[in-house]
């Protein structure tokens, strides 16, 4: 199966245009019944409804045709709690494809949290697909969080159409699955439109991530962020793709990529392609991309103050992601995730 | 050639056409026919005619590349992929037939041989006509010559370098190039010797509906050091032409090579070149390229840092004007310890232009405490044109410090209020920041080529701008 | 009075949708230092911009002549090549170009024509000693990783090559340490002589002690609302606008 393709290709050899997957085996859906939504309120609703279809313009592409949890979630006023859609898995909850739509009507501003987290007894499947749409002058801000384990899969296609004056702005948390397969696409129609993207992804063991950004800018002053943290330790892979597109009419757009990858190990392996791909003329664009080990220096001085090896990593792991977990406002969310990362840098 | 005059260098002299004058000229197409009736012509030992049926059938099983630029529009059945010119090989300039002599002249090649190169090649259609070093390289053992005297004279040497650094299975255009091969220049530094002044080969394709498909094979030994100068260019026809030449570079241990191109082609060209070093250890490798001509480009000089400590450099500037598309970049495969490369890339799309950077950093799991840093900027001098970077950047080991940058923009309207403030025109403003944004890169080249490189570029932003 | 240089007649200046000059009148005569004062927003630097006919700034009504020659609707480059010249707030950096390249290109425009090297490269070293500047500065590329000190130093550098008749420094003054504002003035008077004038714009009084300052201007709003001797600038030092205002 060959999915997560970039939007422009490059040479077949440098093996990033897509990825090609064989080894899944295909789950039967069943009803997938530990969904838990929190934080409703008179002006932000999530109605449970009949399936409907979505249809992306990039998304990882569909493993399984059929859905067995159809979310529609409405904002039609300003709320400064969030809602939360948490997904659980286990045993009896094995596999998940979800379709979420999310609609902030003109004005709106809301958080919408969504969760996965599984058990570690078993691989669980996972492919979901989120699309927001953003009327003029919505702030929607989308938090997306996957601690699954790290044996199973997760597949996840966001898309967002972002109108005049509105933003769409993403955290997410990619730190659970074998392979974790996230594609984000943000169409910045408006004008002074909005969208952001910020990530920290942790690799340890044989996970395996593929990550393919996308904002195309086509109103006057658009604006898109991407900031992208990771680490991988122990034969961790994974690939980064970020596509920033000037698409004619963006006159005074500014898009900025920020990709950094700290190594943890001799065998974990990062590609990144950072692409900025322009036809219109006034219009900034930067990208930068960096990796490497983390600075024996700043571990030493660690250290020295009492700290292991070990614990020394975490710390510089932490701090780096410290910029993106900041964006999310629920402490015990942030405390869980890093909890997590005390995990799996064991 | 003396500076003034280049200053007054136009188009013109690159588009001023010969009559298409050959001695012999291939009937356009490619089949193992026309591969064995170019072999005989060219008097060919038997191996290297079964070099190039071999590279044929791989030619023949590869497929055109999914990606980058559309050349469907390049057809094999209308180029004729050998044009012997009427001109035997010559060592004195004396000796070319006139009008091509002419040609080369007017391009300034035998003024820039007195004044400031060691040794000139000059290719005209498939062939080399002039070839010449200073006495004193020819007294140190260095060897300059084209490419087939050294397939006749070095066959030991050739046969263990031919297509060895760019194999024929690399892509399609390369196997092509195998079958067809004609001309270039063969290059042999010997251990320790150190060429302080350039040497040149200047590339000519004249003859319309034809391929130029030369071969430089360059070999800088244990210690030594050369500067050799690629120049290109034709001029303009309706019909296709198609460049796909190879460069093979050996920089062995300790050694230094630095390879700069001023490529010029007419806007008419497919330019699917092939170029690739193997850098050993200690050994520094240096690429400094202008790409201004050709309608497609498709280059990708590539280092391979294979001994430790090796280092390399890329300063490479594409100008994009209308009806060009260049897809150009740089790759660089770290594959020892403690290695480096140091990538700064430019471009300049005007006129509905269209320049790609693509690129490739791999860092091998071999390549501990290797470091390489990319900068890329690119410069869009209108709203038509189009400047896409597509860099992969490959890192499979820990102990490494990379990093890469991308920028795009316009000039900045402020700068050019600043620049008028002070008496310059508009025009003039942009041509000074766009030259002042190709600086980086025409500082590496000899003078006499950095001044034409701005004349390039003043002549490309002529009209382009107001 | 001496012979007019420069002659702003009733002009109103908008950027964008925001009117920013009022009705504004100036004269500046030849020998003489004028100095602009007033609090932001009152139109200063915009005065600078539109003499320079700034495209991102639109005259509405009123106009501006250069020894008699109306340059209102004139390009940037020409104004710039008729003798007027302006030490820009935030200079520009300009990759690639070196300082000494430049400043003999654009003074190949100005004077129009090519500058003898051996004489240009003479006034330059003696200019740069008088303003401290090291010698290898002239090779770096224009205001690229200039401090801001270095860089206003440059415009005044930039000022004394190319000799214009009248020369506005806007805010050249600003963020700069006493040392840095001691070489400011001394270029300045380097520069001045009868046949030129300089236009001060500023919100700072002590590049003014060190100068002979014949007119002190104070703008409000778009307008000149009072025009004084060096006297009035110490009023301002002391009191500030409030008086003026509203």
């Amino acid at each position: 199966m060959i999915l997560n393709n970039t939007p422009v290709r490059t040479s077949k050899n440098f093996n990033i245009n897509n990825i090609k997957i064989d080894e899944i085996a295909l789950p039967t859906l069943v009803p997938f019944s530990n969904v838990k939504i929190s934080g409703e309120t008179d002006t932000m609703t999530v109605e449970k409804t009949k399936k409907f279809e979505l249809h992306f313009t990039y998304g990882v592409g569909n493993v399984i045709e059929d859905c067995n949890q159809c979310l529609r979630v409405q904002v039609s006023g300003k709320e400064s709690s969030p809602i939360k859609i948490e997904f659980d898995f286990d045993q009896e909850n094995a596999a998940l494809a979800e379709n979420i739509e999310v609609i902030a009507n003109e004005n709106a501003e809301a958080t919408v949290m969504i969760l996965y987290r599984s058990d570690k007894e078993k691989t669980y499947f996972h492919q979901g697909a989120l699309h927001v749409i953003a009327k003029k002058n919505a702030k929607i801000h989308v938090i997306v969080v996957n601690l699954l384990n790290v044996s199973s899969q997760h597949l996840m296609s966001m898309e967002n159409e972002i109108d005049e004056n509105a933003s769409v702005d993403y955290t997410i948390v990619d730190f659970g699955a074998k392979t974790c397969i996230s594609n984000w696409y943000s169409n910045i129609l408006g004008e002074k439109a909005a969208s952001s993207v910020n990530t920290i992804y942790l690799g340890s063991d044989e996970q395996f991530f593929d990550i393919n950004y996308i904002a195309h800018l086509r109103g006057e002053k658009t604006n898109v962020n991407m900031e992208v943290q990771g680490a991988l330790a122990d034969k961790a892979k994974k690939h980064f793709k970020g596509t920033i597109d000037f698409k004619k009419g963006s006159k005074k757009a500014v898009g900025n990529e920020n990709e950094s990858c700290l190594l943890l190990s001799d065998e974990a392996r990062s590609i990144a392609l950072p692409m900025l791909l322009c036809s219109e003329e006034d219009v900034e664009g930067n990208h930068a991309s960096s990796s490497g080990k983390i600075d024996t220096k700043s571990l030493f001085y660690i250290m020295s103050r009492g700290f292991s090896e070990k614990d020394a990593i975490k710390l510089v792991v932490k701090a780096r992601f410290e910029c993106v977990l900041q964006t999310i406002e629920d402490w015990q969310l942030r405390e869980e995730i890093l909890s997590r990362i005390d995990e799996e840098l064991l | 050639m003396s500076k003034s005059q280049i200053e007054d260098i136009n188009r013109n002299i690159y588009d001023i056409k010969n009559e298409d004058n050959y001695d012999f000229k291939m009937k356009k197409g490619l089949t193992r026919e026309i591969i064995e009736e170019l072999s005989k012509q060219k008097n060919e030992p038997e191996w290297m005619k079964e070099f190039r049926l071999k590279a044929l059938d791989v030619y023949e099983s590869l497929e055109l590349p999914t990606w980058g630029p559309d050349i469907s529009e390049l057809d094999m059945n209308d180029i004729a992929t050998y044009v012997r010119p009427k001109s035997k090989l010559n060592s004195s300039w004396d000796d070319v037939p006139e009008d091509i002599k002419k040609t080369f002249d007017q391009l300034g090649i035998p003024d820039a041989e007195k004044e400031s190169l060691a040794g000139v090649g000059a290719q005209y259609d498939s062939e080399v006509v002039y070839h010449s070093m200073k006495e004193e390289l020819i007294q140190q053992g260095v060897i300059y010559t084209d490419m087939e005297t050294a397939v006749r004279e070095y066959p030991d040497v050739v046969k263990e370098h031919f297509m060895k650094c760019v194999p024929v299975y690399d892509h399609k255009f390369v196997a092509l190039h195998g079958a067809v091969w004609s001309g270039g220049s063969f290059v042999y530094v010997p251990k320790g010797v150190k060429v302080d002044i350039p040497l040149q080969s200047y590339f000519r394709l004249n003859s319309p509906e034809s391929g130029q498909f030369e071969h430089t094979l360059i070999i800088v030994d244990e210690g030594a050091s050369l500067h050799f100068i690629e120049g290109c260019s034709a001029p303009k026809y309706n019909k296709v032409n198609l460049h796909a030449g190879c460069v093979e570079l050996y920089v062995k241990d300790n050694a230094y090579l630095r390879y700069s191109t001023i490529e010029n082609w007419s806007k008419n060209m497919f330019n699917l070149n092939t170029k690739k070093a193997i850098v050993g250890k200690n050994a520094k490798m240096e690429w400094v390229t202008g790409s201004f001509g050709s309608k497609i480009s498709m280059l990708y000089p590539m280092s391979i840092l294979n001994g430790e400590n090796a280092k390399t450099e890329f300063t490479g500037i594409s100008f994009a004007g209308k009806g060009q598309n260049l897809d150009n970049g740089f790759k660089v495969v770290h594959n020892a310890k403690n290695t480096s490369s140091l990538v700064n890339a430019k471009s300049i799309s005007k006129d509905g232009g269209k320049c790609t950077y693509r690129s490739l950093v791999r860092i091998t799991p071999n390549a501990g405490g290797s470091k390489s840093s990319v900068s890329c900027e690119s410069l869009m001098l209108d709203d038509i044109s189009i400047s896409d970077t597509i860099p992969v950047n490959d890192i499979e080991t820990d102990d490494v410090i990379f990093s890469h940058e991308a920028k795009i923009g316009k000039i900045s309207d402020k700068t050019i209020f600043y620049l008028m403030s002070r008496g310059l025109s508009e025009e003039d403003a942009k041509a000074m920041i766009v030259r002042g944004f190709a600086y980086p890169i025409s500082k590496e080249l000899p003078v006499e080529y950095a001044v034409e490189m701005n004349n390039l570029i003043n002549l490309e932003l002529e009209g382009a701008i107001g | 009075m001496s012979e007019k240089l420069l002659e702003i007649k009733d002009l109103y200046v908008s950027a964008g949708e925001k009117e920013i000059l009022k009705g504004m009148n100036l004269s500046i005569g030849k020998g003489e230092v004028h100095v602009i004062m007033g609090p932001n927003g009152s139109g200063k630097t915009t005065t600078a911009n539109a003499i320079f006919n700034h495209p991102e700034y639109q005259k509405i009504k009123g106009s501006i002549s250069l020894e008699g020659e109306d340059i209102t609707n004139s390009k940037t480059d020409e104004i710039a090549r008729k003798g007027v010249f302006m030490s820009f707030q935030l200079p520009e950096e300009i990759p690639g170009v070196s300082v000494t390249n430049f400043l003999k290109y654009a003074k190949n425009k100005i004077t129009g024509k090519n500058v003898k090297i051996f004489e240009f490269k003479n006034e330059l070293q003696k200019n740069m000693d008088e303003l401290g500047i090291p010698k290898e500065a002239v090779d770096r590329s224009l205001n690229v990783g200039f401090s801001g000190g270095e860089k206003k130093k440059n415009e005044i550098l930039q000022m004394l090559m190319l000799n214009p008749k009248l020369a506005i420094l806007d805010e050249t003054d600003s963020g700069l340490d006493v040392d840095a504002i001691r070489t400011v003035s001394k270029g300045i008077q380097m520069y001045k002589n009868e046949n030129n004038a300089v236009l001060i714009i500023t919100h700072n009084t002590k590049i003014l002690k060190s100068l002979k300052v014949d007119y002190v201007h104070i703008l409000v709003d778009g307008k000149i609302v009072k025009t004084g001797s060096a006297a009035l600038a110490t009023e301002i030092e002391n009191e500030g606008y409030a008086k003026y205002k509203g």
